[in-house]
C-alpha cells in the first residue's frame, strides 16, 4: 500500500517535469485504440466533406465550364468569379430574398412552435392526441409535402381557394398562388414553416417540462396571468434553448432547396430564386462550376458565421 | 379553481385551450388527410367545384395505376435499398466512432467532436460540385454507390452525436467488470455497450433512414437513369409528366410517406422509454 502511494508520488513528480510534447505523444500512444474506433468516421468525413470543401475553394478560382473540360484544363482566373457574382444583380436579389425568406420562416416557426409547446404543456384531456397530430407535418417527406401543397394551392380545384371563397373571400376563387411573385414566395414559406414547427414545438415542450410547477404556482399566488407567466417565466427560463433553435432554424432555412425547387423551381420569372437554388442551377443548369463554386463559397461563409455562433452557444450548454 | 370565483376563469381557460387545440390539429392533419382522400378519389370527384373530404365513390384505381403502370414501384425499391444500406453503414461507422468519443479522453477529441458538429451545418451546395466531379471521374455517376457514400457520411454527424449521448449513459463499471474478466476492449463494446444501447441504436438508425429516404438534391444531381432514380426524384419527374393527374400523384405520395410514418411511430415509443435505468436497476 505504502509502495503504491510512493509510486504515485514519483509519477506525479515526473509528470510535472516531463516536456509537454512528450506527454502529448504518450497520451496519443496510450489512447491508440481510441483512434482506431473513430478512424472510419473521420476518414468518411474527410473524404466526402472536408476534401471536397477544399476542392470547391480551388474551383471557385477557376473558369470551370464543364463542357470546356473535354478540351483543356480549367484555367485559374483569380477573383474573376467573385467579381462577376458581386456585380450580378441576380445575386444581390437572391441574397436579399434568401435573407427575407429565412427571417420570415424562422420568426413564424418560433412563434407557432412556442405557442404549440405552451398549449401542449397544459393539462387537458386529449392532450396526447394533439401532441401526436402536431408531428404529422414533420413525418411527410419534403418532396411529398411540396407536391401535396401544390395540389392544395391549385388555382382551379385547390382546396385552399375553395375554403377561402367559402368564407367570403371571393377574390381568391381562382387565385394562382404559385404563379405570382409575391404569393409564390409566401406560399413556400407557409409550407416550410408547416414542416419546421413540429421539431421546434417538441424541443420547446421538452424544455417547458423541465420548469418546475412550483415556479408557476408561486407566480399565480402573486397574481400572474397567462401572459406574465409566459413572458416572465417560460421564455426567460428557456432563453438558451430558444437561441439554439433560432440559430439552427436560420441555418436550415437559409439553405432551403427541396420545397422551393419542387414548388416553384425559383420562378415565376426568378422571383423565388433563393441562393440554394441559384447556386445549384448555376452548377447543373448552366454548367458554370467555377461561378457556382464561388456562389457556394459565399453561402458557406454566411452559414459558417451563424454556425460559429451556434457552436459557441452549444458549448456553453453541453459538456463535451 | 381554488375558490369559486375562479371557476369562470377555468372554464374560459378550457375554452381557449380547446379552440387552439382544434386549430392546431386541423392545420397539422388536414393537408395529410387531403392527400389520403385525393388518393382514393376518382378523377371526376377531384375536378369538381364542390370538393369533399370523404370520397363518395372511393377507388383503388390510383394505387393500381401507380403500382402497375408507372416506375414508382422501382423508385420505391431503389429508395428502400439506398436508405437501408445507408442506415446499416452509418450505424456501424457511427457506433465505433461514438464509442471512441464516449470512452476515451485523447488529444484532439474535442476539436474532432466540434468539427463533426460543424460539418453538419455545411450547405450541400458547397460539397455537391466537387463531389459531382469526383463521382464523374470515378465513373460513379448513375450508380447507387455515389448516393451510399454521400448519405452515409452526411448522416454521421447526427448518428455519432446521438449514439455518443446514449453510450455516455451506460455506466463504465459494467465494461470494467468485463475487462477484468478478460474481455477485450472491442469485446466489451460489442457484448456490453451495444446490447445495452439497443434503443439508442434503433433511434439513430431511424433518423439515418429518414435522412436518406428524404434526400433530394444529391439524388437528382448524381442519377438521371430512370431505373436507378430514388423516390423523391422519381416522384418529381412523375409530377413533371402528370402535372394535373393529382389522384395518382397523391397515391404515390402516400406510398412515399408510409415508411417514414412507420419509423417515426417507432422512434416515438423508443425515445420515450427510460434508457439505461432498466439495465442498472433490474
Amino acid at each position: 500500500m505504502q509502495k503504491q502511494v510512493d509510486r504515485l508520488h514519483k509519477n506525479a513528480g515526473r509528470a510535472w517535469t516531463r516536456p509537454a510534447s512528450r506527454s502529448l505523444l504518450r497520451e496519443i500512444k496510450k489512447n491508440g485504440i481510441a483512434y482506431l474506433f473513430i478512424l472510419p468516421a473521420m476518414v468518411g468525413i474527410f473524404a466526402v466533406i472536408l476534401v471536397p470543401l477544399v476542392q470547391a475553394i480551388v474551383i471557385s478560382f477557376k473558369r470551370y465550364y464543364i463542357l470546356d473540360i473535354l478540351r483543356e484544363d480549367p484555367p485559374f482566373v483569380g477573383l474573376a468569379n467573385y467579381a462577376a457574382i458581386l456585380s450580378d444583380p441576380q445575386f444581390w436579389y437572391s441574397l436579399k430574398i434568401t435573407i427575407w425568406f429565412t427571417f420570415a420562416c424562422v420568426a413564424l416557426t418560433m412563434l407557432f412552435g412556442l405557442l404549440i409547446a405552451i398549449l401542449l404543456d397544459q393539462d387537458f384531456p386529449g392532450n396526447n392526441i394533439v401532441a401526436v397530430s402536431v408531428l404529422v407535418p414533420w413525418v411527410i417527406p419534403r418532396v411529398a409535402s411540396s407536391i401535396l401543397w401544390k395540389w392544395i394551392y391549385d388555382d382551379q380545384f385547390g382546396i385552399l381557394n375553395y375554403i377561402l371563397s367559402k368564407i367570403g373571400l371571393k377574390s381568391f376563387a381562382s387565385f394562382p398562388w404559385l404563379a405570382r411573385a409575391g404569393s409564390a414566395f409566401w406560399a413556400v414559406i407557409i409550407v416550410v414553416v408547416w414542416q419546421s414547427v413540429p421539431f421546434v414545438a417538441v424541443s420547446l415542450l421538452a424544455g417547458l417540462k423541465t420548469i418546475p410547477n412550483e415556479v408557476y404556482e408561486a407566480a399565480e399566488i402573486d397574481g400572474a396571468g397567462f401572459w406574465q407567466k409566459t413572458t416572465l417565466i417560460s421564455i426567460p427560463m428557456l432563453r438558451n434553448l430558444i437561441t439554439i433553435l433560432i440559430v439552427m432554424s436560420t441555418i436550415w432555412d437559409f439553405k432551403v432547396f427541396d420545397q422551393m425547387f419542387v414548388m416553384t423551381e425559383g420562378g415565376p420569372a426568378g422571383s423565388t430564386m433563393v441562393l440554394g437554388i441559384y447556386t445549384w442551377m448555376m452548377a447543373f443548369g448552366r454548367l458554370q462550376m467555377g461561378l457556382a463554386s464561388a456562389l457556394a463559397m459565399i453561402m458557406f461563409v454566411l452559414v459558417m458565421i451563424v454556425t460559429a455562433i451556434y457552436l459557441k452557444l452549444l458549448m456553453r450548454e453541453e459538456t463535451l | 379553481m381554488r375558490n369559486p370565483r375562479s371557476g369562470h376563469r377555468a372554464l374560459l381557460k378550457y375554452a381557449v385551450i380547446y379552440v387552439a387545440a382544434a386549430a392546431v390539429m386541423f392545420i397539422s392533419l388536414f393537408p395529410f388527410l387531403w392527400m389520403i382522400s385525393t388518393s382514393f378519389k376518382p378523377t371526376s370527384e377531384t375536378f369538381t367545384r364542390i370538393p369533399r373530404l370523404i370520397p363518395k365513390n372511393p377507388t383503388l384505381d390510383n394505387y393500381r395505376m401507380v403500382l402497375g403502370e408507372t416506375m414508382i414501384p422501382k423508385y420505391f425499391l431503389n429508395s428502400l435499398y439506398v436508405a437501408i444500406l445507408t442506415t446499416a453503414l452509418s450505424i456501424i461507422v457511427a457506433s465505433l466512432g461514438a464509442y471512441g468519443f464516449s470512452r476515451f479522453r485523447f488529444p484532439g477529441r474535442s476539436p474532432a467532436l466540434i468539427m463533426i458538429l460543424g460539418v453538419q451545418m455545411f450547405p450541400s451546395q458547397v460539397i455537391i460540385i466537387p463531389l459531382f466531379i469526383v463521382m464523374k471521374n470515378l465513373a460513379l455517376l448513375n450508380t447507387h454507390k455515389s448516393l451510399l457514400v454521400s448519405y452515409t457520411t452526411f448522416t454521421l454527424p447526427l448518428t455519432v452525436w446521438m449514439l455518443k449521448g446514449f453510450f455516455d449513459e451506460i455506466p463504465r463499471e459494467l465494461e470494467e467488470a468485463a475487462l477484468i474478466d478478460g474481455c477485450s476492449k472491442l469485446g466489451a463494446f460489442t457484448k456490453i455497450v451495444l446490447p445495452l444501447s439497443l434503443q439508442g441504436i434503433v433511434a439513430s438508425a431511424i433518423f439515418a433512414f429518414i435522412g436518406a429516404w428524404n434526400e433530394f438534391m444529391f439524388a437528382m444531381t448524381f442519377i438521371n437513369l430512370e431505373e436507378l432514380k430514388t423516390m423523391p426524384v422519381g416522384l418529381t419527374s412523375f409530377f413533371g409528366r402528370f402535372t394535373v393527374e393529382w389522384n395518382p400523384l397523391m397515391a404515390a405520395s402516400v406510398l412515399f410517406t408510409i415508411p417514414s410514418l412507420v419509423f417515426f411511430a417507432l422512434v416515438q415509443r423508443n425515445l420515450a422509454r427510460g434508457l439505461v435505468a432498466g439495465a442498472v436497476k433490474g
